[in-house]
């Protein structure tokens, strides 16, 4: 299971990804981030449990991010490892997403 | 003999003039050769001499224990019948060896009266006579019911004594054409043979005493299970491969025939020989009966450079002689072909540097003298003394020691032998880069897997240890793990299209100063020309796995394959300190004259 974990916290959604997330269950992130958009809420990606990621992995995160704009929500990530880092840098993608260092500085942050 | 003459004797009705009729009716039968015309004829003389209504011959069967009819003659037909010895009144005359008189069927408890009763034939006498060829029994003749209505004869009478001349003399001849038969099928059976030996023969490949490689085949019988052939690649490579089947006779040969055109046809693209006696070896126990196996060693030699990888199901080390040293030979790491299914074979490599890779069935170490079998050190003496000449004469000379020295085989000899000395001299180097590894590169492990991306956090552990093992910072094995995992994941979604029951393999190997890792699949050849990694501004899935890969890896390359192979995708890192001689890294106190830190 990749998805540990779907909350609401001050309406927002928070989603804790864990484990490895590759080609296996990417496909699996994929349809839960695009099942809670379909709340057109804002979304917050917690990647504190997540050990490996990889393009797959992005892409989906990367697909939710598009959906999300689309519909003027915010999909931020939270808790990211240096080694998930690594991957979103190495994507030139460490700018392109919010990233912030736990739930709770996120649900603070300014939209 | 006519008819004329039958008439006479039997009108005559003395026993001389049955006796002439016996007589030639024996050289009749003596030169008949055919069981079934002469069994027939036999019975019908037979009949019309004693003047029967009806009569039956029987011939015991191969057990022995049945007697079953072979002719009848009369109102009734019982070919076909099967009766036990022992059993009825011709059962009696075979298990008693005597004959048979009965003057009044129904009065006697032996009597089988059911056959009457179905077909209405009323018995009254019979008169059976065992027929013997020498001291062995093969049947009884029965005749039934006198024509003129009397009684037959009793046991030393004219009537019996007739009988039994009249029954051995067809023995005699049912005993000739049965001969005659079994020489018509052992000719049958020794063309055949030939056949096969000849069929087997033009299996072997061409003698080219411009090659460095040179077989041997010496059957011991007119078919062989042992078998060895060799090519040449387009670039130059040499693949081989020797091998042995279980069993002897036909079946062996038949598999041995079978084994030698699948290595013939997939050695032509397969360039793994652990692959190829992977496919192999499916194939065998796919389609040939259970208990049959084959012991095989098959190979890949580079004449440009010395170069040779192996690998070896179940058989006889291969003896490699390095030049002014001992000989050496590697146990075989896997069972022979066709026992097991899903079998992982594993690749050799060694340089010989100018020696001598001989692979050879046991029909060659097991040569005999006396109690002392040649064995592999006697083999090897042998090559030591046969040193000079050309490798064909080498071997020659190596059999003609054996030959001439009293030695006996006691099998099917095979041997194939590959002198890089030779090669040394006489090739040139080709252009096309070599597909075995480099030989500084060690081996570490493989993997076979299908494309089933649930295997993919199977890999990465095992890609983790092994860069570890070769002396990579932590951050750079992530990136190699990451790396190699998304040219996997290219391979799963690209080659073969979501399929997830292809075949991928990935080699790991520690170079001097790094990592290399070759990862094949065996889908249709992917036009490189289609891989660019697509524009980061596009944010869009696929294509970034291969920007990754680009980003991370020092090399990366595709290497073309023969059509229908797959893709082969090489991919090399090296360590960012590899200045570093590997156990120094991290270590810069401990760093020789030559060490640097960092690039």
């Amino acid at each position: 299971m990749s998805v540990a974990r779907i909350k609401e916290e001050q309406g927002k959604i928070v989603i804790a990804l864990e484990g490895e997330i590759d080609l296996e269950n990417a496909g699996e992130v994929r349809k839960t981030l695009l099942n809670s958009l379909k709340q057109k809420k804002d979304l917050l990606i917690d990647l504190s449990a997540v050990s490996y990621i990889d393009s797959s992995g992005i892409a989906s995160l990367v697909e939710g991010l598009q959906v999300a704009r689309k519909q003027k929500n915010e999909l931020s990530l939270v808790s990211v490892s240096i080694r998930a880092l690594r991957v979103l840098e190495l994507a030139r993608l460490d700018r392109v997403f919010a990233i912030h260092a736990d739930v709770a500085t996120a649900l603070a942050a300014k939209a | 003999m006519t008819t004329a003459n039958l008439e006479s004797g039997a009108e005559s009705g003395t026993e001389s003039g049955a006796l002439n009729f016996a007589a030639s009716l024996a050289r009749s039968f003596a030169a008949s050769l055919n069981v079934d015309a002469t069994v027939k004829q036999a019975l019908a003389s037979i009949i019309q001499l004693l003047e029967t209504e009806a009569g039956s011959l029987f011939l015991l069967d191969d057990s022995g224990a049945m007697l079953v009819c072979r002719a009848s003659v009369g109102p009734v037909k019982i070919d076909g019948l099967s009766v036990p010895t022992g059993q009825g009144i011709v059962g009696r005359a075979v298990a008693e060896d005597r004959l048979v008189v009965v003057e009044n069927a129904y009065e006697d408890k032996n009597f089988f009266k059911a056959a009457d009763e179905k077909t209405g034939f009323v018995t009254r006498s019979v008169l059976c006579a065992p027929m013997r060829v020498g001291d062995k029994l093969i049947g009884a003749v029965q005749v039934l019911n006198k024509r003129s209505g009397h009684p037959f004869d009793g046991i030393n009478g004219k009537d019996g004594n007739m009988l039994q001349v009249m029954a051995n003399a067809a023995a005699l001849a049912i005993s000739n054409a049965r001969l005659a038969d079994q020489l018509v099928e052992q000719e049958r059976i020794k063309r055949e043979l030939e056949l096969a030996s000849e069929i087997q023969r033009s299996l072997l490949p061409l003698q080219d005493d411009d090659m460095p490689i040179c077989g041997i085949n010496r059957p011991i019988r007119e078919v062989s299970g042992d078998f060895y052939d060799y090519f040449e690649l387009p670039d130059g490579t040499i693949a081989f491969a020797l091998g042995d089947v279980s069993g002897k006779g036909m079946n062996a040969a038949l598999l041995m025939a079978k084994t030698a055109s699948l290595f013939r046809c997939l050695g032509k693209t397969i360039r793994d020989p652990a692959r190829l006696l992977s496919i192999l070896n499916r194939e065998i126990c796919e389609t040939t009966s259970r208990g049959m196996f084959v012991t095989m060693v098959a190979g890949l030699y580079e004449p440009s450079t010395g170069l040779l990888r192996y690998a070896n199901a179940g058989h006889l080390p291969p003896l490699i002689k390095f030049p002014d040293q001992l000989y050496e030979t590697v146990a075989p790491d896997a069972p022979p072909l066709g026992i097991l299914r899903d079998m992982h074979f594993v690749d050799h490599e060694i340089n010989l540097k100018g020696g001598l890779f001989v692979v050879f069935s046991d029909g060659l170490t097991e040569f005999r003298y006396g109690e002392e079998e040649l064995g592999v050190d006697g083999l090897n003496l042998l090559l030591e003394y046969t040193h000079n000449g050309s490798l064909r004469g080498r071997l020659e000379r190596v059999l003609a020691e054996l030959d001439q020295g009293g030695w006996q085989a006691k099998d099917d000899l095979t041997l194939l032998a590959i002198d890089d000395h030779a090669a040394g001299k006489a090739w040139q180097r080709e252009h096309a880069p070599a597909l075995l590894a480099p030989a500084e590169a060690d081996f570490l492990f493989g993997l076979s897997f299908p494309a089933d991306p649930s295997r993919l956090k199977l890999m990465r552990p095992a890609l983790e240890a092994a860069a570890r093992a070769c002396q990579f910072a932590e951050d750079e094995i992530h990136d190699l793990v990451l790396a190699a995992g998304e040219a996997i994941e290219n391979i799963m979604i690209h080659a073969y299209g979501g399929q997830v029951k292809g075949e991928i393999t990935l080699a790991v190997h520690r170079l001097p100063d790094g990592i290399m890792l070759r990862l094949r699949d065996f889908a249709p050849r992917v036009d490189t020309g289609k891989i660019e990694p697509r524009p980061l501004d596009e944010i869009r899935p696929g294509g970034l796995g291969t920007h990754f890969i680009r980003a991370i890896m020092d090399d990366a390359s595709f290497i073309p394959l023969p059509d229908g192979e797959g893709n082969l995708l090489e991919l090399v890192k090296r360590r960012r300190n590899a200045g570093d001689a590997p156990g120094n890294a991290g270590n810069p106190g401990a760093g020789g004259p030559d060490s640097k830190s960092g690039k």
